[in-house]
């Protein structure tokens, strides 16, 4: 914080990490992974099992000892202040659980304790629709609603940066969908959030950007936008016509790769956002409509199968 | 501060929330007590020195809980919680393991204390238990020995957690470790039964050397006598107690 740059990247780094390295004998669980986290953002880290998702979120937040490099979490060391730290950060953790037969309120009033600041809770529980269980015995909730117990004890303290493995792992989608509108609020009011995810979707829905982990090392980091366009693969548009469709001008359309018949519909592929709505227009000016209209974009999915060669397995813990 | 006494709190309602362990903690020794009371009597006999049975082991009985306290439920609560990573959601949070440590140990410092008064209150009252000298002096010496006892054995239990890797081995070896030691000791039978070679390996165990001190405090001999238990006892404490410290694990 001596420089201007300096300066200026402590002010909108909520997490910077250096050579991030974590050995465990032979294996590089995290090799050598340097990235930052911006303030206000939601970054996901994506990658297929095994590939040390929740290892380097675990020693980002302190909980591991990283073997090599640097991490400072709001420009602080977590492992050498581990407090400090901790006041900030909110954690779920993949695997965790409570001390037996105690209940949802008294879980929170407990954890809310331990913080200097700690927020009022009975609104956090309404808001992730546990408002009726807070008498209830933790262990007797159900996957889900256990689940968002320990949303709630991340949130507990209002933390400025909130850690988030597998966050919707054993959900059904409604409630799936109900914390992903909870995750939105949360950034919404200021919060930075980290999450790691097997779900496509989630990430897609949620991320602003995101880090695709594979084998300990960070094969891609950029915005899903941007990392779908830099596959430089072709979206597709197929469609029925009623009539002779104008297969020149078609091709003639901006962006536009290719079009071709396949039996009676019409396959048009291309790249950027335009080129589907100039294709209609091209139909309309010979007074032609689409009829059963499909388009296939490449996805995250893509991106992913393209630069680890794998399928990420949906729904499959690590 | 809120911390620990959340924590105190909490630790509380859990207990009592478990009945076989609220059982073990509070309800056993008065139990205990008063099933032996009930089965030998408490007129004098020649083997106690013209004491009755409750009379001469009533302080004795103390050891048990604080064994079991000790070197059972402590060990396996604490592996256990490690086990399914409670204590890991813990340590995520700007909670001091010493906050956690000295929560724990005063909820079951106050139990196990509960549970030996109330003993004590048993064998006092329906068996009408008397000590050498006055009442109450020897029971305000016996309850500060029954104090350092549970805290000595908690250290233990507390170092034993820290070294077990699982708590199937835990609950193992505590129950290995519980029954013979309880029976040497002297709680539960009278030692002066013991052949000669078993009562001399018997001094080694600590939980003896509690029983000595208990006794002796009981039976009116003065503190600078009972050097040797005392000594035993706050040396196993500050052992125990340094090994718990060194090696105490989150997960």
């Amino acid at each position: 914080m001596t420089t201007a740059t300096g300066t200026a990247a402590a002010a909108t780094a909520a997490i910077s990490c250096r050579n991030l390295t974590k050995r465990y004998g032979e294996l590089r669980a995290v090799d050598g992974v340097t990235f930052e986290v911006r303030q206000g953002e939601i970054f996901g880290i994506i990658g297929p099992n095994g590939a040390g998702k929740t290892t380097m979120m675990e020693c980002i937040e302190g909980l591991r000892a990283r073997d090599e490099g640097t991490v400072e979490i709001f420009g602080a060391d977590p492992e050498r202040d581990p407090r400090t730290v901790r006041e900030r950060i909110g954690v779920q953790l993949q695997l965790s659980a409570l001390p037996e037969r105690i209940t949802v309120s008294e879980a929170l009033d407990l954890f809310a304790s331990f913080y200097a600041h700690p927020a009022d809770w009975r609104p956090l529980l309404e808001r992730l629709g546990l408002g009726g269980k807070a008498s209830s015995y933790v262990e007797k909730l159900s996957g889900g609603q256990r689940q968002r117990v320990f949303i709630a004890l991340a949130l507990v303290h209002a933390p400025d940066l909130v850690f988030l493995d597998e966050l919707t792992t054993g959900l059904d989608p409604q409630a799936r969908l109900a914390i992903w509108d909870v995750i939105s609020d949360i950034r919404d009011s200021g919060t930075t959030i980290v999450l790691t995810t097997h779900f496509m979707a989630e990430a897609e829905r949620l991320c602003d950007r995101v880090a695709v982990v594979d084998h300990g090392t960070i094969v891609a980091l950029d915005t899903i936008p941007n990392l779908i366009a830099s596959l430089g693969v072709d979206s597709k548009l197929s469609f029925t016509v009623n009539g002779d469709p104008p297969m020149e001008a078609l091709r003639a359309v901006a962006g536009v790769s290719a079009v071709e018949r396949d039996s009676h519909r019409i396959v048009v592929r291309g790249h950027g956002n335009r080129f589907p709505h100039d294709v209609l227009g091209v139909l309309a000016d010979a007074d032609l409509w689409a009829q059963d209209l499909r388009t296939e974009q490449p996805t995250l999915e893509d991106v992913f199968l393209t630069l680890t060669g794998r399928h990420i397995r949906e729904g499959v813990p690590a | 501060m809120t911390a620990l006494a959340k924590l105190a709190g909490v630790q509380a309602k859990r207990t009592a929330r478990e009945p076989v362990a609220a059982f073990f903690m509070i309800a056993f020794a008065p139990l205990f007590a008063l099933m032996m009371g009930l089965i030998f009597g408490n007129e004098p006999v020649v083997e106690f020195g013209d004491r009755g049975f409750v009379d001469a082991n009533l302080v004795s009985f103390t050891a048990i809980v604080v064994a079991i306290g000790g070197f059972v439920v402590l060990p396996i609560d604490l592996v256990t919680q490690r086990e399914t990573g409670a204590l890991r959601r813990f340590r995520a949070t700007p909670l001091r393991p010493l906050s956690y440590i000295g929560a724990d140990v005063l909820v079951r410092l106050a139990l196990s204390l509960l549970s030996i008064l109330v003993m004590l209150a048993v064998g006092i009252i329906a068996f009408g238990a008397r000590p050498e000298g006055n009442l109450a002096p020897a029971l305000l010496a016996v309850s500060a020995a029954a104090l350092l006892g549970i805290l000595t054995f908690l250290a233990v239990g507390y170092a034993l957690a820290a070294l077990l890797p699982s708590q199937g081995v835990a609950q193992m070896l505590g129950n290995v470790l519980v029954y013979p030691l309880i029976l040497l000791s002297g709680a539960a039978v009278p030692l002066a039964v013991m052949p000669d070679g078993v009562r001399q390996v018997a001094q080694f165990s600590p939980l003896t050397q509690l029983v000595e001190l208990l006794q002796g405090l009981w039976t009116g001999q003065p503190v600078t006598e009972l050097w040797l238990p005392l000594l035993v006892l706050a040396g196993v404490l500050v052992a125990a107690t340094a090994v718990a410290a060194g090696r105490f694990r989150w997960e």
